[in-house]
């Protein structure tokens, strides 16, 4: 309990001082990137580690978002930041919504396969619906926010715009896994036949969920756009939802920690193998970092750090731990309990 | 004596003067963003090689401004955002004065607002879109020609190709759709209909398709846009469907020599945009750089069948060099101011910056040389109608 | 009209060998379920095979099949051993995420080994098209369909007519009662994912000499593979064969008739329509999910 509230000070107390105690301008980008990434990881795990169903297709409200808020700040609309991104969470929204409703009867591996078609479908729009989004040749020179008479331009503001949002999302997360809503979704990720039972709509909850995660990923598109200033088709690429899978998994779906480390790890690691390794073996070493890191902890880090240290604690006895198992295809699936 | 050790001291004075101050053997660092990994490795990897090539021989020369010259390389893994990062890290970390990069069109997009924030030029030497020099990005230099340039090079050989209705397969990215739209617009201008416009994924392998609904529009000349992979599959994929009209490649990027060795018979008579003639290096602009840099190339064991993409590298490293060359030092401003200076020919031909763009913003570029060269009997040729 | 038997003929030659290409991945996703994201990565691993055997040892193509089939199987059992076994209790999350890693490592293994230039690989027969009125195949896609077909009809008959077969179906219908039955469950978990896998290197040895071996072909045929093994029911050799002359149909027709850059959309669509209405598959029986 103490360890973890010092931990979290300790988190907050480093992000908001960043700006004065990171070594450069360039780490200071990484650390955007990363904040971005949590706000999507953070989304994802809604879905996945919440429901249990697996998105394979985040990408595609990622990039919705990001388009959005791209396409009304650009000429003619020229509307103001503050007004795309809300727009923008819209617009993921009602993507996720319609993704939620048509998974009513679906689950597991179809699930899957729906989210995936889903995102190669908007891809396949971006990329040949030029009136709209210009196709290929994307969208250059997306303005930055503006608050007042500033602008939101350089990196110090920008970081503590995402790292507002950041916590923002955190918080929404926070909220709703607690409520009934969140112990709704529990319910029916553990055993759903018997959820149903007593009365939780399974599909209710799972558009529910659908929506706010997506609309999550399109506020986390919109920063994106703004911050790197262009929007192009391969904010679709499937390579995006992989790395947001990652960072869920890899950091422990399930829990809330989980999410921001998985991106925080995810995000800092390619850097880090810039600048350590040759280009030839980057990408090699990535895969092979993400193998070791399943292997030895396929929770994820957040629990097992989180298991090892209660084993420490422990004297004996106490109950065992939930074991994760898999019974079956992806429907009726255990994950470490909810925190 | 006395005069000796006066010219003696004289001479160390002027030196000591002279020298730059602080680190002067550090060596000159240029960054370089390129694809390395992903669908295009093989191009982005070409132009690494050609860029050392330059490397290699400036420093033999001497180096520039008594420095030798140290290339950073960074892969852009074909993604705007990594294409980005590089850029920042390069410019941040590494603390390059002057950037080449990065390949893709999106991807040079992509890195072009950090030369803005950080004020670093940046030679691009592949990308095709008009918009990378119409942004009014003034830190933009690009050596290699935009489709609309492309598309006037080939102009006056539209009559003597004998092209009366003509049909579009590009590949479904900037640089496919502005190449259907510069031409389209060169050939409408001379009175040649324009049929098709088809497309094909960059991934994609599968072109049947469109290939059947392109033999159904009766057209003689079928404009193919993409690169080598895809060209091989789309003129395999027409000889199985017997598609029997004049094939003319653009871009650049569809290395006949390649083409031959994995298309065989199916590349037979079909023409070709390039950029750089290894076949007949003596036949471009500067024949003696020209073949020196093929020799080169070979001796290193490098693929003969990269080398029209490879010299893009060597002429965007030349051209820094020959910026900080002429700045006097190795500082990103004066590099800038430089470039409008530079008047100097590479192995592609004469390299000289124009303004182009928003006025007071104008971005570099310069005119390159554009060659058409045609596949027959198995070897690569100049076309009739070109020779003099 | 005759456009549209060329695109019909085009759809199912492109079909065959999609069927190719999912009926490994049922094996493995439908009964191991194991959401096998390296699957094109096998397929590649057989083209890359063929082209070693073909182009730079010389060895007739046959044996280039065999060499690509002994080396998907091969990998793959080896994949099983030595990270799927020891995870086998752990979430269909994990294991999907160690299968991630295996992709990406093994993608730019082979960009290092091989670099990113496109191999040609040769093959024997004639590059000329056989001509049947309007109509034109080429004989390698000829070949390849049929043996395909061969290879498909080998794999049905091997889980279905043969003991080891009936064993992997029972170890997947029910575990424990296999178990008690004496089925050696570890080895038959090794064997499926080594067939499947070896499925896989088999389409990359017949496919890479129709188009061209390089480092990322693995990522579209893995995908095509999932839509092949979903359209056909998880786990069914017939649906997917089906399932995947279907898809190569479909996707013909909208690109010859709809729109060329939408082509994959149709096969996306399509998929969504299934799922909509037919979500156990359009081949199976009357079964619950899951």
């Amino acid at each position: 309990m103490i360890a973890r509230a010092a931990v979290t000070a300790l988190g907050a107390g480093a992000a908001l001082t960043a700006p004065w105690w990171v070594a450069n301008p360039y780490h200071l980008h990484v650390l955007i990137m990363a904040a971005i990434f949590t706000i999507l990881a953070l989304s994802l795990n809604l879905l996945l580690g919440y429901t249990g169903q697996l998105s394979l297709g985040h990408a595609a409200f990622f990039g919705i978002g990001a388009y959005t808020s791209a396409l009304l700040s650009l000429p003619p609309l020229e509307w103001s930041f503050w007004i795309a991104l809300p727009a923008a969470a819209a617009a993921a929204a009602l993507a996720g919504w319609g993704i939620g409703r048509l998974a009513l009867k679906l689950r597991g591996a179809y699930f899957v396969l729906v989210t995936i078609s889903f995102a190669g479908v908007i891809s396949l729009i971006s990329i040949n619906w030029m009136a709209l989004t210009n196709g290929p040749l994307g969208l250059p020179g997306v303005p930055a926010p503006t608050l007042g008479p500033w602008t939101l331009r350089t990196k110090t503001t920008y970081w503590y715009l995402v790292l507002a949002a950041a916590a923002l999302a955190f918080v929404v997360c926070h909220r709703l896994v607690r409520s009934r809503i969140g112990r709704a979704l529990v319910a029916l990720r553990e055993n759903e036949p018997l959820a149903e039972s007593v009365g939780i709509d399974g599909t209710r909850y799972l558009v529910l969920a659908a929506v706010v995660s997506a609309a999550m990923a399109g506020v986390g598109g919109s920063l994106y756009a703004h911050y790197t200033r262009f929007v192009s088709p391969e904010v679709f690429l499937f390579s995006y939802t992989v790395t947001m899978v990652i960072m869920v998994i890899a950091g422990g779906q399930g829990t809330l920690a989980g999410p921001v480390v998985g991106a925080l790890l995810f995000t800092v690691l390619p850097e880090v193998l810039r600048e350590a390794v040759a280009w030839q073996w980057q990408m090699l070493a990535y895969g092979i970092v993400l193998v070791v890191c399943v292997f030895f902890l396929p929770r994820g880090i957040v629990p097992s750090i989180v298991a090892a240290t209660r084993r420490a604690a422990r004297t004996a006895g106490g109950p065992p731990e939930m074991r994760s198992g898999s019974v079956g295809p992806l429907k009726m699936r255990r994950g470490p309990a909810p925190e | 004596m006395l005069k000796r050790v006066m010219s003696t001291a004289l001479v160390a004075l002027v030196m000591l003067t002279l020298a730059p101050a602080g680190d002067a053997q550090a060596p000159i660092k240029i960054g370089v963003i390129q694809p390395l990994s992903g669908p295009v490795a093989a191009s982005g990897n070409y132009v690494r090689m050609g860029a050392e090539i330059a490397r290699d021989w400036i420093n033999a020369r001497g180096g520039v401004n008594g420095r030798k010259i140290e290339l950073v390389i960074e892969d852009n893994k074909s993604d705007p955002k990594e294409a980005a990062s590089a850029a920042e890290k390069l410019i941040v970390r590494d603390k390059v004065p002057a950037i080449m990069g990065a390949w893709g069109s999106s991807m040079t997009l992509a890195a072009m607002p950090k030369l803005e924030e950080y004020g670093v030029p940046m030679v691009v030497e592949t990308s095709s879109a008009a918009s990378v020099t119409k942004r009014g990005n003034p830190w933009v230099f690009r050596i290699s020609p935009p489709s609309e340039m492309e598309a006037l090079g080939l102009e006056q050989y539209v009559d003597r190709l004998g092209v009366k209705k003509a049909d579009f397969l590009a590949v479904n990215t900037d640089w496919g759709r502005g190449s259907i739209q510069a031409f389209g617009d060169m050939l409408k201008k001379k009175g040649v209909q324009v049929g098709a416009a088809e497309f094909m994924e960059q991934s994609a392998t599968d072109m049947n398709a469109q290939i059947t609904k392109i033999k159904a529009t009766g057209g003689d000349t079928l404009f193919l846009t993409t690169a080598v992979e895809q060209i091989t599959l789309v003129l395999k994929q027409g000889q199985e469907q017997r598609l029997t009209r004049k094939i003319v490649t653009t871009g650049g990027s569809s290395s006949p020599t390649q083409l031959i060795k994995q298309a065989g018979a199916a590349a037979e008579g079909s023409y070709h945009i390039v950029f750089f003639m290894p076949w007949f290096p003596e036949a471009m602009p500067d024949g003696k750089l020209a073949k020196a840099f093929v020799d080169e190339w070979n001796k290193r064991g490098n693929p003969f069948e990269g080398l029209t993409e490879g010299f893009r590298g060597h002429d965007g490293i030349s051209t820094i060099v020959e910026a900080i060359k002429l700045a006097g030092k190795d500082e990103p401003k004066a590099i800038q101011d430089a470039l409008w200076k530079v008047s100097f020919t590479g192995v592609n031909g004469p390299i000289k910056f124009e303004k182009d763009g928003p006025a007071g913003k104008e971005s570099g570029q310069s005119k390159p040389s554009i060659f058409v060269v045609q596949v027959r009997d198995g070897k690569v040729a100049l076309p009739d109608f070109m020779k003099k | 009209m005759e456009q549209l038997l060329q695109h019909l003929v085009n759809g199912l030659v492109l079909g065959g060998t999609y069927a190719l290409l999912g009926i490994g991945l049922t094996l493995i996703f439908g009964l191991m379920s194991v959401v096998n994201f390296a699957h094109g990565e096998f397929y590649t691993l057989g083209a890359y095979a063929a082209f070693a055997t073909l182009a730079l040892a010389g060895l007739p193509f046959f044996v280039a099949l065999v060499a690509a089939i002994a080396a998907g199987a091969l990998l793959g059992a080896i994949c099983e051993r030595t990270l799927l076994r020891p995870l086998r209790g752990h979430s269909i999350d994990t294991i999907m995420l160690v299968m991630i890693g295996v992709w990406i490592a093994m993608q730019n293994a082979e960009l290092l080994a091989w670099g990113g230039v496109a191999r040609a690989i040769p093959h024997p027969f004639p590059t000329a098209p056989l001509t049947l009125g309007p109509l034109n195949i080429a004989p390698l896609r000829l070949f390849v369909v049929v043996t395909a077909a061969a290879l498909i009809a080998l794999a049905w008959l091997g889980i279905h007519t043969t003991r080891l077969g009936t064993a992997m179906r029972a170890t997947f219908q029910d575990r424990d009662t296999a178990a008690l039955m004496g089925v050696p469950i570890g080895r038959i978990h090794t064997i499926t994912f080594a067939f499947g896998s070896a499925l896989a290197a088999a389409a990359g040895a017949l496919l890479g000499p129709v188009f061209l071996a390089y480092p990322s072909m693995g990522d579209l045929a893995s995908l095509k593979a999932f839509s092949v093994v979903i359209l056909g029911g998880l786990g069914n050799l017939a649906g997917a064969t089906l399932g995947g002359l279907l898809l190569g149909v479909a996707e013909e027709l909208g690109a010859g008739y709809v729109s060329s850059g939408y082509r994959d959309a149709v096969g996306f669509v399509a998929i969504i329509l299934v799922l909509l209405f037919r979500p156990a598959g359009l081949f199976a029986r009357a079964e619950r999910i899951g």
